[in-house]
């Protein structure tokens, strides 16, 4: 009881001035005529927030009048803050995201159409492919920057050691290559050592991704445009040779399953995995990790009898329906779109850029880091056949992850797999299909 | 059970201490807190019922319809719906039962005079003091499959080489199911001592005079004293863990392929990610419907089994 | 906390179960604090050590560095105290009510702080993230501040209807014998006698706010607004990529404030918490 005094008034006091002072700061900004835009990055390494910040200076020192705010993003929580942004009218202005996270935005009328708002330059720049990937009924809701194929990234010194036929850009494995060649390559390595380590934790885009190049589709477009899921041969034989890879040759590491990328490279650097595949831009981590010495190449992915197509998503810069400048953001676009800005881009991220102008520059397409394999790859890339369907990301998550989870761990078989990714997922398509 | 005596015993000073003048003067006290439960609470709660009613969805292209009981005819036949409960029944019962053993146990040492009794105490607040969210960062941390402590522990035990705890389809429940007792332990915990130093001496001597044994003393004296404080507290875990959130979407989101989705999880999932808040408060009702229909079986179950004993 | 003979196996057997219980509750946390000073090739290392061999505060520095901590801390201060101050000014008129009166309306209410225990978040967050969004008070403070006051009344109700109870009536009634307006009694009688729970309960509402993370990820939607356990999640990546090192270290930090608090209102929250429950 050592208080004595009663304080009721001045904690209602304090109450009362705390909420004004929020209530203040909530406040739009001050008019003064500058047009204030946000512009929401997901740009997560350091070298790319660094090239997203200088390029969003230079703006500002050109434009004075169109002021632009970068706002950090995350990855990993976009598709619910955007969601929850744009219902509660707080979206930036610019937004950058991947073209399978836009369906629903797109078709929810969050998005802007850029149709008319973006310049002949951009537009006759990007190749058609790329823009296929953000055109969702008659609308281009986004404009596709930056992509990048799947790659092996590869242990130099295993792989020379034992012999294979390494594959190029040009002559890639084929999947029952793939196979043959990690079986015998495991043989050689020695106990609990792996020629290839799959980083499974979202198995979805992935399979999807690099399925396409065995002629899987898995979406079907139906007379009446809704979108049903079917699997069919072509659907079964990435899934299939990583399936196997794991259970049947052990050829490939079953504790790497449940990781994302990151989590292999200590075992890859150790020695433990001779191959990894990965996304194109993990190069960063890996020539900023690897210990002194250790020599990496980048191989092309496995390809099908159709080469070695892939489906990608690319990352996007959109402009928000309720934006109230929809024609100074998307000059903002154009202007961080310009080929040299491309480039910076790119490299920020390790990525390829889709522009062809960007895509010539010599920087992009040097043996070092295997810029180059890369590089020769860009041309085999298109729209990963599922994003244009309303309800991909629940399905996604839902249905396919835990579905091609187990089937990767060995749980379930085929036919099991084929059944919930069918039947549960067409439940789930209907449900936005009504 | 607890507060309707409680109101009992309020009601019967207010009956003596004050006359009937006073009768506006309450409404004047009770409406600061009364307006804001009326409107942020009670209204919310009223109005999500609704929503269950509608094809709510985030976007605006479409307007917002009544779809009559669409929704939970969809929900009857969400397999995935029904997993994510059968998840949500085994991490509740798996986190509270556990979690009531081992606090009743602390509670019961923390009862006895024994030293560093106050250090036990004094650690005890941690889970509870810590933001949920630091919980969960700080068990990611000790199940780090290479720099975490409890691999590194097995290895030096010589206990295999250790897992990937929070990403391996067999061990995530499991593993976050500990997480989610020791978080929850030190509240329980603290109730019960309070019900244990409620408990009359001069039973526990005389019992002890009797000759009677430290399991027959707890059983004769000791749980009849905490019954219902452990009954309250052992319901009110059991909702509060179906209904947790914080600490699985830190320590897995839901992940290793659905195997961690709480239901919590997967309604928020599926309003603020995939924008469906019909379904979603469809989803809520249906959990709220069927957690009250067990509860309340426990309760009168239990409350039955305490007049015949 | 009677000395009942025990015998000496009964003893040891006691003390090995609290050291058990002592291991349990402490080794997270110091796991936690260890990683917190740790350089990067120590976290990298495939036998990681109790005691970091290079303690170093780097982490602290990066965690700083990259995400704004300082913000969010500041933005929990104000959430959490303005939330606190004002669930304890509104509750304690109606808390006073419940413990004095009976009535309807205290049955409703004493209904509704049990009630309220057992919503799933979930319902009321979809339809007050509708209502929020009409009063364009999403990615507010103000909303978020208002969600924590409804949220944290029944509780506060709970602890201080306790504290009132435990303020005999007959002290009132004296001092209304003794001719003190009903107003005068309120505040020279009863209140000094309250205030330590009132203290009690607002600290506690403080620290139910500054740990709060579900109202505070649906409705703060950009980085400059958002809470300290928000931007705690921002440590932990894409695709899984954890920074252990600062992710440690701002966990670390953001934990002091709720743990200092907790250690000072420990024995006023059980004992306020029970009240209701224990004394009847």
């Amino acid at each position: 009881m050592r208080t004595r005094r009663p304080r009721g008034r001045l904690l209602a006091a304090a109450a009362a001035l705390a909420l004004l002072m929020t209530g203040c700061s909530d406040g739009p900004a001050r008019d003064d005529g500058t047009i204030r835009l946000r512009f929401q990055s997901l740009a997560w390494q350091q070298e790319s927030v660094d090239a997203n910040k200088e390029l969003v200076e230079e703006w500002n020192a050109a434009h004075p009048d169109v002021q632009v705010e970068y706002v950090q993003g995350s990855w990993d929580s976009v598709h619910d803050q955007l969601l929850t942004s744009f219902e509660g009218g707080e979206a930036p202005d610019i937004i950058h995201d991947a073209s399978d996270d836009l369906a629903d935005f797109a078709y929810g009328g969050c998005l802007a159409d850029l149709t008319e708002l973006l310049p002949e330059r951009l537009r006759a720049d990007i190749p058609r492919q790329s823009w296929e990937t953000t055109t969702f009924g008659d609308g281009v809701y986004g404009v596709p920057f930056l992509q990048e194929p799947r790659v092996l990234i590869a242990n130099t010194e295993i792989l020379e050691t034992s012999g294979v036929r390494l594959p190029t850009a040009e002559r890639p494995w084929s999947w029952e290559e793939f196979r043959q060649v990690t079986k015998d390559l495991t043989k050689t390595m020695g106990k609990g050592k792996y020629a290839v380590a799959w980083p499974l934790k979202e198995p979805v885009s992935v399979t999807l991704n690099l399925g396409l190049s065995a002629g899987g589709r898995l979406f079907h477009r139906g007379q009446d445009g809704k979108v049903t899921i079917d699997f069919r041969d072509g659907d079964g034989v990435v899934p299939g040779t990583i399936h196997d890879q794991v259970n049947v040759d052990r050829s490939a590491s079953r504790s790497t399953l449940g990781m994302g990328g990151s989590d292999t490279l200590p075992g890859f650097f150790g020695g433990k995995y001779a191959m990894v595949p990965l996304g194109f831009s993990y190069r960063q981590q890996i020539a900023q990790q690897a210990p002194e010495g250790f020599r990496w190449t980048v191989l092309p992915a496995p390809a099908g009898p159709d080469g070695p197509a892939q489906g990608v998503s690319p990352q996007t810069l959109s402009v928000a329906q309720d934006s109230a400048h929809k024609k100074e953001a998307a000059q903002f676009i154009d202007f961080m779109l310009r080929p040299q800005n491309m480039v910076r881009l790119a490299k920020g991220d390790w990525m390829l850029p889709t522009g062809t102008q960007a895509l010539g520059d010599p920087a992009l397409h040097t043996e070092k880091d295997g810029w180059a394999t890369g590089a020769d790859l860009a041309r085999h890339l298109r729209s990963a056949p599922a994003q244009a369907v309303r309800g991909y990301p629940e399905w996604k998550d839902k249905v396919a992850t835990p579905a091609y989870q187990e089937f990767y761990s060995g749980a379930i078989d085929e036919k099991e797999l084929k059944e919930r990714l069918v039947k549960d997922g067409n439940l789930v398509l209907a449900r936005y299909q009504r | 059970m607890i507060s309707a005596t409680a109101t009992a015993r309020s009601g019967r000073k207010a009956a003596r201490s004050t006359g009937g003048t006073v009768d506006h003067g309450a409404w004047f006290l009770v409406l600061p807190a009364l307006i804001p439960i009326l409107v942020l609470s009670v209204g919310p709660l009223l109005y999500g019922i609704s929503l269950a009613f509608t094809d709510a969805q985030a976007g605006r292209t479409e307007p917002t319809e009544w779809v009559g009981t669409l929704n939970f005819q969809d929900l009857l036949h969400d397999t995935l719906f029904w997993e994510s409960f059968r998840i949500g029944l085994l991490w509740a019962v798996g986190v509270t039962v556990p979690q009531f053993l081992l606090a009743l146990g602390l509670a019961l040492l923390l009862d006895q005079r024994l030293r560093l009794r106050w250090l036990a105490r004094a650690l005890a607040i941690v889970p509870w003091a810590m933001p949920e969210v630091v919980v969960g960062i700080m068990w990611r941390l000790v199940y780090n499959p290479d720099a975490g402590i409890l691999n590194e522990t097995l290895r030096d035990l010589g206990l295999g080489s250790g897992q990937d705890w929070l990403t391996g389809l067999a061990t995530a429940l499991p593993a976050v199911i500990v997480v989610g007792i020791w978080a929850g332990m030190p509240q329980t915990t603290v109730a019960l001592l309070a019900g244990l130093q409620n408990t009359p001496h001069e039973l526990h001597e005389a019992a002890a005079l009797d000759g009677a044994g430290a399991w027959r003393r707890f059983r004769t004296v000791t749980w009849p004293a905490i019954r219902p404080v452990a009954l309250a507290v052992t319901a009110l875990n059991f909702i509060w863990n179906f209904n947790a959130f914080a600490l699985v979407y830190v320590l897995t989101s839901g992940g290793p392929g659905g195997r961690t989705r709480l239901p919590m999880l997967f309604a928020y999932e599926q309003a603020f990610r995939y924008g469906q808040f019909g379904y979603a408060a469809a989803m809520g009702c249906v959990m709220v419907a069927l957690i009250s229909v067990m509860l309340a079986f426990y309760l009168v179950g239990r409350l039955k089994g305490g007049e015949d004993a | 906390m009677t000395a009942l003979r025990t015998g000496r196996a009964g003893r040891a057997g006691q003390y090995a179960a609290l050291l058990g219980y002592l291991v349990l509750l402490a080794f997270p946390f110091l796991w936690l604090i260890s990683t917190a000073f740790k350089p990067p090739r120590e976290l990298g290392s495939l036998h990681p050590t109790w005691i970091p061999v290079n303690p170093t505060l780097a982490n602290f520095r990066q965690a700083f560095d990259e995400q704004p901590l300082l913000q969010a801390a500041g933005n929990s201060l104000i959430a959490a105290l303005a939330a606190a101050l004002i669930a304890v000014v509104i509750a304690t008129p109606m808390a006073y009510t419940m413990a004095r009166r009976r009535g309807r309306l205290t049955t409703a209410a004493t209904g509704w702080v049990v009630v309220s225990q057992a919503f799933p978040f979930v319902l009321v967050i979809i339809p007050l993230f509708l209502v929020l969004k009409n009063l364009q008070l999403i990615n507010t403070l103000s909303g978020l501040i208002m969600v924590y006051v409804v949220w944290s009344l029944p509780f506060a109700l709970w602890m201080l209807v306790g504290y009132v109870r435990a303020v005999p009536g007959e002290l009132e009634e004296a001092a209304a014998v003794d001719g003190a307006s009903r107003l005068r009694t309120l505040v020279s009688v009863t209140a000094p006698l309250l205030a330590p729970g009132i203290v009690a309960t607002a600290l506690f509402a403080f620290i139910t706010a500054w740990n709060e993370f579900f109202f505070a990820l649906v409705l703060l939607k950009t980085p400059e607004k958002q809470t300290l356990p928000v931007v705690l999640t921002h440590f932990l990546g894409a695709e899984g990529v954890a920074d252990l090192g600062p992710l440690a270290a701002a966990a670390f930090l953001a934990t002091i404030p709720s743990l200092v608090i907790f250690a000072i209102i420990q024995k006023r929250i059980t004992g306020g918490m029970l009240a209701g429950a224990v004394k009847s």
